[in-house]
């Protein structure tokens, strides 16, 4: 059994429509910055909290889903779900403060939560993922600036951290199943996978 | 199990965090635990009370979890008191400096209450 980490996301690219620099993040994924560039993801029933420090000038995303564990007693705080969700969003406020931003300052923007898997078996896991990213950032006191969450439509979120701006766009016509593929594998690793990280050097 | 009267100390900077452990020690049937946001609140709440155990993060304004292990182990008081890292970081350097630094254990995010449970049970037993 594998472990499951938080990647940095290493696809970057030079986006011609936005004349800058962009890096792409994926599910399981972050990406954080203090250069003026473009963090861009497809969001279904995923997460991604777009997070900065306005004053030092450094902000990233994140993007995750939490684990549709069978036994996974939601309103426990230590479910799987709770130390995934819990997990992902510090890997991602850590790097943030370590490189020099406070965590009094930080402002989160929070997207996606749509119920776009046909195949889960219920069809809350959007409204799961929603719920946890806001209960998370009010009781870590976060202020959330600005949040398009839940809905049935994929959503694609274009962040510019260094000014906080966020453009989304719902993607109302899905050509391909590509998302709703890519989900459903993260899905199903973060199901095979144990949640529990273990080095045993003493 | 060790004494269930065991009394812990939790350092993390994330609330939601220190609720996790807290509620992971609940489990595993220790209920006498406290907590601190950093280092400078944990390193003074260790001198004026009696801990048995220290659960710290690894990441937190103010003073990290390494520099207030060193700190403990530095402190005649506190140098005997067992220090279980908890940390999001599993990079090899990260731990190597843990255990220089005097840690008894070091436990890598997102950890399951068994995992806790048997690095705890392993302090508690080289400890006799």
């Amino acid at each position: 059994m594998s472990i499951m980490q938080e990647e940095v996301a290493t696809n970057l690219y030079f986006d011609r429509i936005f004349d800058t620099q962009a890096a792409k993040i994926g599910p399981g994924e972050y990406y954080y910055t203090d250069q003026d560039m473009l963090i861009v993801t497809v969001l279904g029933s995923c997460i991604s909290a777009c997070i900065r420090d306005p004053k030092a000038g450094i902000g990233g995303m994140n993007h995750f889903m939490l684990p549709q564990g069978a036994t996974a007693d939601l309103d426990s705080p230590i479910s799987e779900s709770m130390r995934y969700g819990n997990y992902a969003m510090e890997v991602l406020i850590n790097q943030l403060m370590r490189n020099g931003a406070k965590r009094e300052n930080l402002e989160a923007k929070i997207f996606g939560g749509g119920n776009v898997l046909r195949s889960f078996k219920t069809n809350v896991v959007g409204d799961r993922n929603a719920a946890f990213v806001k209960k998370y950032l009010q009781d870590e006191g976060i202020a959330i600036t600005s949040e398009d969450l839940l809905d049935v439509f994929p959503r694609k979120v274009y962040y510019f951290p260094k000014t906080g701006k966020v453009m989304v766009k719902k993607i109302k016509q899905v050509n391909n199943y590509t998302l709703v593929k890519r989900e459903e594998a993260y899905s199903s690793k973060l199901e095979t996978n144990e949640v529990a990280g273990d080095i045993d050097l003493f | 199990m060790a004494d269930a009267n065991t009394k812990f100390l939790v350092v993390d900077d994330f609330s939601t965090m220190r609720r996790i452990v807290r509620n992971l020690l609940k489990e595993l049937g220790y209920t006498n635990v406290e907590e601190a946001e950093d280092g400078v609140e944990g390193l003074s709440k260790l001198e004026s009370g009696d801990f048995d155990f220290v659960v710290s993060d690894w990441n937190m304004p103010n003073m990290d979890g390494l520099a207030m292990l060193q700190k403990i182990r530095e402190d005649s008081k506190l140098s005997k008191v067992p220090v279980l890292m908890v940390t999001a970081e599993a990079k090899k350097e990260n731990i190597i400096a843990a255990a220089q630094a005097g840690a008894n254990g070091y436990v890598v995010k997102p950890f399951t209450a068994a995992t806790l449970d048997e690095k705890l049970s392993k302090i508690f037993e080289k400890l006799g």
